[in-house]
């Protein structure tokens, strides 16, 4: 069996014993890729030759050694390109490492691949990328969920072992779940983000994208941890995840959100989370209905909050020290804003707008303080939440992977999407993603566990418990 | 019409003033003036995707050492926010600053009337010792360099994102003269702190000024206009005066006072206007979301504390009731710490400390050293005043020994040796002089010896004029009376 | 919240964007249907909430060099430049 469909703790135990080379690995993703990539579209860069070099160079005495992985087009890699999938970031090569890869790299791994994104992360679909649109492995006609829909692609497209997105508003959980993988969004100053190229600083979080539970324990182990060049970044010790796998829920009080079982959802993926909710009560656990009374207020205030951040974050794209330059500008004016209108696409464009209006004179309290002030709520109806219950459980998506195209015109539909991830991030808990069942059409559907701040051992420990009883991250993409 | 003395113009400052730190504010690059241009940059201060800031405790510092010496109230928690606006000197496009929750507020800066202009300082308004109260004072980070060719602008980014405090007065300052002795007064507390070199030549401290004028006792301001390119506190007051003139001439023909921001030419000694503020600019303030809020109760404040010099203000005081030196002393002291340091140290070791000043300020600073490292020890000040008081040497050998202090630096009773100017105790040479002097002098001798006591002064200023000055005159003194009574 | 009125091209040029005609037409139709959306926030009572404000942290960057970009590294994403400086049209205040 190519090494391609193995697991990153699998791919570690081979390594380490010296049965098979980082090579070995590289050259089996390459062959998927060269198949499978012109349909799937998962990457926007790949170098095999440096890839190769650095499997051949690969420790893999050290904790991640010659495992290669994926990373986002938004993660800055020294020398690499980082896109954001975006014109406007053509030509620029990364001057840096952000903390995320540096800590990678010192832990062995090697980079095989930049993966699509929405533009700038601003998306749920990865339609909104400037460099072609990625496809589901699972139904090449849908989308494969975004902003990180090229790391999920490439992850249960076997194309990649494990790869990094970043989350701002639910671009790891939700690509995970509309392409059945794992995707675990920490909690906010888990991990650094420093050079992860910012959409809404208050909101984004690095994580890993895997095929297993344990695989996201190993990634996150590696990446956590205080950096001194994050002033966000929490200052907690390191610590290993899912060191000792319990592999039970007994006792675990499993909090159900009622405004997350709403009456317009898709009524497979309804049944699959009752039915993972019915799984951990069979299993010791108790089921307490819990309610987060400001779910409802949610999309609006992460699209004042996370608008407003990025107006100030994508200001320094402007052409002057790097990336896109408009040709011949008749002045400085005209180099802003041909730079920016050329380089940019029409849903950053739409999301600057916006956020600059919210943050204008005379709408700033009606818009954004009024968010920030609601945001304050809804990190409050988690913490009364977290009195009654261990773990929230909730579909990640309303529903499975929707037709390519369907949505592109009608950015509110689009954004409504976002409903049952958003929540976490602006209340900063962590949460995961983890595939819970099919439809008839054969999509997978994801189940979402969220904890308290700093409970990522707790989701661990209970989404691995639920994952090795069932067999659904096994099965394949088609594609 | 009115007259121009019912005129009054209302003034406020906004001080940049750039810290003292080793690197920039928000990032490990260096914070030094002349490097090579983008030498001293990284991610963080070319706004580089991805790169996040981290704030420089020492800047904080400093910031919070200033507004304790100002008498500002600390805030607890202070935060950072985001000033949006487009500028190619600006790598991010928007500046980190402070809006809502500044590090410090309120407080005020004395003028000190010896740091009015010269010709003022015997005026009513140096004389009136205001306390001009500040609004805030708040950190941020500065921006790049340009050049400008014809065409094109070239930017070095060596500067962007160094400490950058700023200090905003309310409108209270009413002439050039008190602007000038505002901007002294804070430069002086500035440098007792360490806290910035603030010479504005250098642009190390610069100043936008706002001003207005209105009628001797109306309450409401009138049209302000904002002054640009001050690049001396003299041009401050230049400018100001300047500009009054301009206003009041203008309001008195009946014309409007536009919004607007002009920029001082000092060659052409007038302001011109730069650009007319019809449009208000819309910043965006909001939180920066990258860093979190600073408290300065855990510590912070208290190292600031620790480090709080002796003010201008209590030092001078000091001086002038300890030391005996007049106020004009005490005032240049305060204004050259290092100065000051090397004075008090000269005046440790002797009585005599306002002699010490004299030397001190008068000659000494006179040669234009570099007290800091003069092979001049400041002990031997105190020496050489000694030797004056005690009647060692007279002031015309004083003015001698001072000389040669400065060729060839030694202790003053060396140099008295070395020279010959100390006086004659040689008992055989006094006596010889007092043999002469009874001899010249029968009259003298006869009063005396018939009980006119005093008549001996007339043959000590005989010895006295004989030696050059030179005999000691306590021995004089002893000799004269064996003689006489002999 | 009274409904706002969004004048699209206005605050595009704060942003320093340049929209066509038909964008500008298509955002403003956009932007004000989620406007609409987020006016539902009006109605959540936050009289006494306060704004979110993150935990105040104590730790900040010691004042010690760290070693900066090479000049070369420095420049090497710019555009236009010359003489080491990152060239632009000419600024006029
Ligand atoms: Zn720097």
């Amino acid at each position: 069996m190519s090494l391609a469909h193995e697991t990153l703790a699998s791919l570690r135990r081979r390594l380490s014993s010296k049965e098979i080379h980082s090579r070995d690995i590289v050259k089996d993703l390459l062959t998927e890729i060269g198949t499978r990539e012109k349909t799937v579209h998962a990457f926007t860069h790949i170098d095999e030759k440096a890839a190769l070099a650095a499997a051949e160079k690969a420790d893999s005495s050290l904790p991640l050694g010659g495992i290669p992985i994926a990373l986002k087009d938004n993660l800055n890699a020294l020398g690499d390109p980082c896109t954001c999938s975006s014109k406007i970031l053509e030509g620029y090569k990364a001057p840096y490492d952000a903390t995320a890869v540096a800590r990678l790299r010192q832990a062995g791994a090697i980079f095989l691949g930049r993966t699509n994104m929405d533009e700038f992360a601003m998306g749920s679909s990865t339609e909104n990328s400037a460099l072609g649109i990625t496809r589901n492995p699972w139904d090449s006609t849908r989308i494969p969920g975004g902003s990180s829909g090229g790391s999920a692609a490439a992850v249960a497209g076997r194309l990649a072992i494990a790869a990094l997105g970043s989350d701002t508003g639910g671009s790891i959980r939700q690509p995970a779940a509309l392409c059945g993988c794992v995707g675990l969004k920490p909690t906010y100053g888990r991990i650094s983000r420093y050079g992860l190229v910012a959409f809404a600083s208050s909101l984004d979080q690095i994580g890993p994208l895997t095929r297993t539970v344990e695989d996201s324990a190993i990634l996150l182990s590696a990446l956590a941890g205080h950096d001194p060049r994050d002033n966000t970044t929490d200052l907690r010790k390191p610590e290993t995840f899912l060191s000792k796998p319990t592999g039970s829920v007994q006792g675990l009080r499993v909090g159900l959100p009622k405004e997350y079982f709403l009456p317009g959802m898709s009524p497979e993926a309804e049944a699959a989370v009752r039915g993972a909710a019915h799984w951990f009560e069979k299993n010791g656990a108790t089921l307490v209905e819990v309610s987060l009374p400001h779910t409802p207020a949610a999309i609006a205030v992460y699209y004042i909050l996370a608008t407003a951040e990025a107006s100030a974050n994508l200001a320094r794209f402007d052409g002057v020290r790097y990336g896109r330059r408009a040709v011949e500008p008749k002045d400085l004016l005209d180099l802003y804003h041909r730079s920016r209108s050329e380089g940019f696409g029409p849903e950053v464009k739409r999301r600057i707008i916006l956020g600059t209006f919210v943050l204008s004179q005379g709408y700033a309290d009606a818009y954004y303080r009024k968010a920030q002030k609601v945001r304050g709520l809804l990190r409050q109806d988690f913490e009364s939440a977290f009195t009654k219950c261990d773990l929230l459980l909730t579909p990640t998506s309303p529903e499975p992977a929707f037709p390519l195209g369907e949505r592109t015109q009608d950015p509110l539909k689009m954004y409504l999407a976002d409903v049952f991830t958003i929540s976490t991030n602006l209340a900063g808990n962590g949460a995961i993603s983890l595939p819970c069942g099919f439809t008839k059409s054969n999509l997978p559907i994801g189940l979402q566990l969220i904890g308290p701040h700093f409970g990522e051992e707790k989701i661990l420990q209970a989404a691995h418990a639920y994952e090795q009883s069932h067999d659904f991250w096994k099965r394949m993409p088609p594609v | 019409m009115s007259s121009p003395a019912k005129w009054e113009a209302v003034i406020g400052l906004e001080v940049h003033v750039q810290l003292h730190t080793q690197t920039k504010m928000f990032c490990g690059c260096i914070n030094q003036y002349g490097g090579a241009a983008n030498s001293q940059v990284c991610p963080v201060c070319l706004g580089m995707p991805g790169s996040l800031p981290v704030p420089n405790e020492e800047a904080i510092r400093k910031t919070i050492l200033t507004g304790l010496m100002l008498g500002c109230r600390i805030a607890p928690v202070a935060r950072f926010d985001r000033k949006n606006y487009f500028y190619p000197d600006m790598p991010k496009n928007y500046q980190i600053s402070q809006f809502e929750d500044p590090l410090c507020a309120g407080g005020a800066v004395g003028l000190d009337p010896f740091l009015f202009p010269k010709d003022l300082q015997e005026s009513d308004e140096a004389k009136a010792k205001r306390s001009i109260r500040l609004t805030r004072i708040h950190l941020e980070e500065d921006v790049a360099k340009s050049f400008h060719y014809e065409e094109r602008s070239g930017i070095d980014f060596n500067r962007a994102g160094t400490p950058l405090m700023e200090i905003v007065s309310e409108a209270d300052l009413r002439t050039p003269g008190e602007a000038f002795a505002f901007l002294g007064s804070l430069r002086q507390v500035l440098l007792s702190g360490g806290v910035s070199s603030a010479d504005m030549e250098k642009g190390q401290m610069r100043c936008d000024v706002n001003v207005s004028v209105r009628p001797v006792g109306q309450k409401e301001f009138g049209t302000k206009v904002e002054l640009k390119n001050l690049n001396s506190i003299s041009g401050v007051r230049r400018a100001l005066e300047y500009e009054i003139g301009r206003q009041i001439g203008a309001v008195e023909k009946g014309e409007a006072i536009q919004h607007e921001t002009r920029r001082w030419d000092d060659d052409a000694g007038a302001t011109f206007t730069m650009r007319t503020k019809e449009k208000a600019h819309d910043y965006r303030y909001f939180p920066e979301p990258d860093l979190l809020p600073v408290r300065t109760d855990q510590g912070l404040r208290k190292a600031a504390e620790s480090g709080l010099p002796e003010l201008p203000a209590a030092l001078q005081a000091r001086l002038m009731q300890e030391n005996g030196v007049t106020a004009y002393q005490a005032s240049v002291l305060a204004a050259d710490r290092v100065l000051c340091g090397y004075y008090e140290k000269a005046a440790a070791g002797t009585k005599h400390k306002a002699a010490v000043a004299n030397w001190i300020l008068n000659d000494f600073l006179a040669t234009q050293p570099d007290p800091a490292t003069s092979p001049v020890r400041p002990e031997f000040f105190g020496e050489l005043a000694g030797l004056v008081v005690e009647g060692v040497i007279n002031s015309a050998q004083a003015k001698k020994v001072f000389a040669e202090l400065m060729a060839n630096p030694a202790s003053p009773k060396a140099i008295v040796e070395k020279l010959g100017l100390a006086q004659i105790s040689d008992v055989g040479a006094l006596a010889a002089f007092c043999d002469e002097a009874i001899a010249a002098n029968p009259r003298s001798v006869e009063d005396y010896r018939s009980g006119k006591s005093n008549a001996i002064n007339a043959l000590k200023g005989f010895v006295m004029k004989k030696s050059q000055g030179k005999a000691n005159p306590t021995q004089v003194d002893e000799i004269l009376k064996a003689k006489l009574s002999a | 919240m009274s409904a706002p009125k969004l004048n699209v091209a206005d605050v595009a040029g704060l942003a320093r964007l340049s929209l066509t005609p038909d964008e500008t037409t298509k955002f403003t139709a956009q932007l004000s249907q989620i406007l609409a959306h987020m006016e539902t926030l009006g109605q959540i009572a936050t009289g006494d909430v306060p704004e979110v404000v993150p935990p105040a942290q104590p730790v900040l960057r010691p004042d010690m060099p760290t070693p900066s970009l090479s000049v070369e590294a420095a420049l090497a994403n710019a555009p236009a430049q010359s003489n080491d400086l990152i060239l632009v049209p000419k600024i006029v205040e």
